[in-house]
């Protein structure tokens, strides 16, 4: 586990926050507790042990997208508060402190590999062996299977060899939710089935799991021994390579949302944006922020799990920063899953791709 | 929990029995999602950015603790929190982001801290009369981003501009970094609605100027929440800026910079932005003009025929006075770099105490103010730096901020008031004004009988007019008691 960099949480607990505009879940809750720097201060306090761990503690320490919004402006270049928020968290298991909404959810990952429950069937596909193993993600295949659809559709219309197994969730929201050990043990399952299906490519559609894969495998000692892409570099290189030739899109105006981990993680925001410029008859027009700066659709930190509410009150901050008439389209299922919200069409980069090839 | 934490400027606390029963009332009124005594909560809303605090915070104490938080949405909600308070006979505390820096919103006798912060809409956006209704939570970067969305500026933009709300530039008369071309926040209200602590609410028109008689809702910009609670204000806005002139210039002494801005002031220019740094703040922040030299930058804006005509005046004012002109890149640089507070906390950690202390005078003594203030800071045993620059100017005179950081080995708090009692005294003693902008708060309170004579005696009258039970936020602005921290 590790441990909490003190000297950055003190820098952001003594702040007074420039980065507070950029913290949706304090702008739509007004509550200091789940300031920047109001759980920097908690978090501290934690470490000093001048406070203890219970339930409203891990709840506020918890109120933490991990969209990074608080990067935009922060002066701290070597801190990240959502890491060292993360660090916190995972020290409370010991206390057997946790959010009792989820308790369904770890039991689902126990049972099942997913938080969502049961899967729906074996998701395994393709040939073993083939180059290209296609890693859905359990959050696209519990509610939108129509992007994993499309993107099998997109690889077969590109002629590449690829393949998916019966995968378990990534790891990522057990340790979100302060169960690194469940987390791992997950991570281990997925390693040797990946290792074990002889691809030499990942390419993950998620941005969760592509983060999970290359920045917690490592330090979970679950290093991957492929090349993970994240879909839309993957996609991009099929259409700059022509094995995909997109006609005249049905859809005319859209506006692109960037997911958090995609454009502030990756700093993948010119890949999404390429792949749309390549679709003849798009008119992309951008929301209010965009790119590095845009804004978390409060499905972060599986929000829509823990913090419904919250998660759903983000969204539709989010979404009134959109062209009212543009088709939204984004990267991410978690994205889809929060801004499809009534009147508002919603679509994954792969299927806009999919339904003009 | 909290009772574990050591408060050192709690003066009293309301009973628990009343602040439960409290509770239990106004959640019926506004609904219980509204309303907190979680220890988290009350923990999180106990302090501002006052330097004491931080340095209390590393000590693992705190200033004082609320009892209860409320978060309303509306003004009705507000009025319903305030009347039942002021029946109760328990102190409230309006609460914005949190960046105020001297303790003002310290609950020093307990009770209930009102966060403004779910009070965030932009009411009614008036193309026609350049005006905004906006209620006093909203944060301020997103203040300005809605208006920019529009075509718009609010043209105040404090360096608290991304932590602060509305509100908070309001209650403390707030100056922003373009004053000098759109005035300070009192400059931009042209009416505010706010709530007495008996609940009653109130609001005047938004119609330019009146003779109508003193205007009641002016009373409540600098307040401080010791009045009651502004809930909502309408602002001038000015369409976006057609052109912008960005320059810089460096004089070989500080008084010849003061000089060539009071000219070009005189002379009716109105650049946004105006900052003359002495010497050691120009080689702090611009390291490639030296230490030798007194950096002045410039931001003109506005249409660009006056914009022109302003760069005009400007260059035959500075020429006058040997200015050696360094170009538009320092100005480059410090809009990149102005929201950039970073410093506090590092040396915070370092064991450093670092302040900074805006006071106000007119020209005649803008340069003894400064050298009065700095050798008396300079003169605080532990001291390592006491600098300033010359910002918001007027045709009257002009704001000097001072930056001071010292070293005082064990006794922080010691330190600190040493300097400040050393840089209000020399402020004092020179005429000059104790604040332009960061208000009063909880510390400065001490200064203010000496600031004001018997105005602050009128003041307190009209305190005890509107808020007779001494609900709202108790101890500040020079009114009321403050034992712990005075002694």
């Amino acid at each position: 586990m590790a441990e909490v960099n003190m000297e950055e949480l003190l820098n952001c607990a003594l702040c007074p926050n420039i980065c507070r505009c950029e913290c949706p879940v304090l702008q739509v809750s007004g509550r200091e507790a789940v300031a920047p720097s109001g759980k920097a201060r908690l978090a501290a306090m934690l470490q000093h042990k001048q406070l203890n761990w219970d339930e409203p503690v891990f709840e506020a320490i918890s109120n933490c997208l991990s969209c990074r919004g608080c990067t935009i402006y922060c002066p701290f270049t070597e801190l990240s508060l959502c890491d060292e928020l993360l660090n916190t968290r995972l020290a409370a298991k010991a206390s057997g402190i946790r959010l009792p909404v989820i308790d369904p959810c770890i039991s689902n990952l126990k049972n099942y590999g997913s938080p969502y429950g049961q899967k729906g069937g074996p998701s395994a596909a393709g040939k073993k062996g083939a180059e290209v193993l296609y890693f859905a993600g359990c959050t696209s295949q519990a509610n939108h299977p129509s992007s994993i659809d499309a993107a099998r559709k997109l690889l077969n219309k590109a002629g590449v060899s690829f393949q998916m197994i019966d995968e378990d969730c990534c790891g990522y929201p057990a340790e979100v939710w302060g169960d690194q050990e469940l987390a791992r043990q997950l991570a281990a399952e997925n390693r040797r089935k990946i290792v074990d299906s002889g691809a030499s490519i990942l390419v993950t559609n998620c941005p969760e799991c592509w983060l999970t894969f290359t920045d917690r495998y490592p330090v979970w000692e679950q290093d991957l021994p492929l090349e993970v892409i994240d879909g839309p570099t993957y996609f991009l290189r099929l259409l700059r390579e022509g094995q995909l030739k997109p006609k005249k899109s049905e859809f005319e105006k859209i506006s692109y949302h960037d997911p958090c981990i995609w454009a502030r993680a990756a700093k993948k925001t010119d890949e999404p944006r390429e792949i749309l410029s390549l679709i003849p008859g798009i008119n992309v027009q951008e929301p209010l922020s965009y790119g590095e700066q845009t804004r978390c659709c409060g499905g972060g930190s599986m929000f829509q799990l823990s913090f419904p509410e919250t998660a759903e009150a983000i969204a539709e901050r989010r979404l009134a920063e959109f062209p009212e008439d543009a088709v939204i389209v984004t990267a991410c299922p978690f994205c889809r899953e929060g801004l499809l919200q009534e009147g508002r069409r919603v679509l994954e980069l792969v299927e806009i791709l999919e339904q003009s090839c | 929990m909290t009772d574990q934490i050591r408060a050192v400027l709690q003066e009293s606390r309301v009973e628990q029995v009343e602040i439960d029963r409290y509770a239990e009332e106004v959640s019926a009124l506004i609904g219980t999602e509204k309303v907190s005594n979680n220890h988290i909560d009350i923990l999180s809303t106990c302090r501002d950015y006052w330097p004491v605090s931080s340095i209390w915070m590393l000590e693992g104490a705190v200033p004082a603790l609320p009892q209860l938080v409320v978060w309303p949405q509306t003004t009705e909600e507000v009025s319903q929190i305030l009347a039942l308070a002021h029946e109760r006979r328990i102190p409230v505390i309006p609460y914005g982001e949190g960046s105020g820096a001297l303790g003002g919103v310290v609950p020093l006798k307990g009770g209930i801290m009102i966060d403004m912060k779910r009070m965030n809409r932009i009411r009614e956006l008036d193309h026609e009369n350049l005006l905004v209704t906006v209620e006093c939570g909203l944060n301020g970067a997103l203040y300005e981003e809605q208006l920019n969305r529009s075509g718009y500026t609010g043209g105040h933009f404090p360096q608290s501009l991304r932590c602060s709300t509305v509100g908070g530039w309001l209650a403390c008369r707030a100056a922003g970094q373009f004053s000098t071309r759109y005035g300070k926040i009192e400059d931009m209200v042209v009416a505010a609605e706010a709530v007495l602590a008996d609940g009653t609410v109130f609001r005047e028109r938004s119609v330019p100027r009146t003779a109508t008689g003193p205007r009641v809702d002016h009373l409540f910009i600098g307040s401080e929440g010791v009045l009651g609670v502004i809930t909502t204000a309408t602002l001038r806005i000015w369409p976006l800026p057609e052109k912008r002139h960005l320059a810089s210039y460096t004089f070989e002494k500080l008084e010849d910079g003061l000089e060539a801005i009071r000219m070009f002031m005189r002379a009716g220019a109105r650049p946004a932005v105006v900052r003359l740094y002495d010497a050691q703040e120009t080689g702090n922040h611009f390291p490639e003009l030296g230490d030798k030299r007194c950096a002045l930058i410039l931001l003109i804006e506005g249409a660009a025929a006056i914009v022109n005509g302003e760069k005009d005046v400007i260059e035959e004012c500075v020429s006058a006075r040997n200015a050696e002109d360094t170009g538009p890149e320092h100005v480059k640089h410090w809009l990149e770099t102005r929201f950039n507070i970073s410093a506090a906390s590092r040396l915070l950690q370092k064991g450093a105490v670092l302040d900074t202390i805006e006071v106000t005078t007119n020209w005649h003594n803008a340069y003894s103010t400064y050298s009065a203030m700095q050798e008396a800071l300079k003169d605080v045993e532990g001291t390592m730096l006491a600098s300033g620059h010359w910002s918001h100017v007027y045709p009257e005179g002009a704001a000097l901020y001072i930056t001071v950081v010292g070293f005082p080995g064990d006794d922080k708090i010691v330190y600190y008031k040493n300097i400040w009692q050393s840089a209000m005294t020399a402020c004092l003693a020179e005429g000059a004004a104790i604040s332009h902008h960061h208000g009063i708060g909880l510390h400065r309170g001490q200064w203010m009988a000496e600031e004001h004579g018997k105005g602050l005696d009128v003041l307190g009258r009209i305190k005890n007019a509107l808020d007779p039970h001494g609900i709202m936020n108790p101890g500040k602005l020079g009114l009321g008691e403050v034992r712990k921290w005075q002694k």
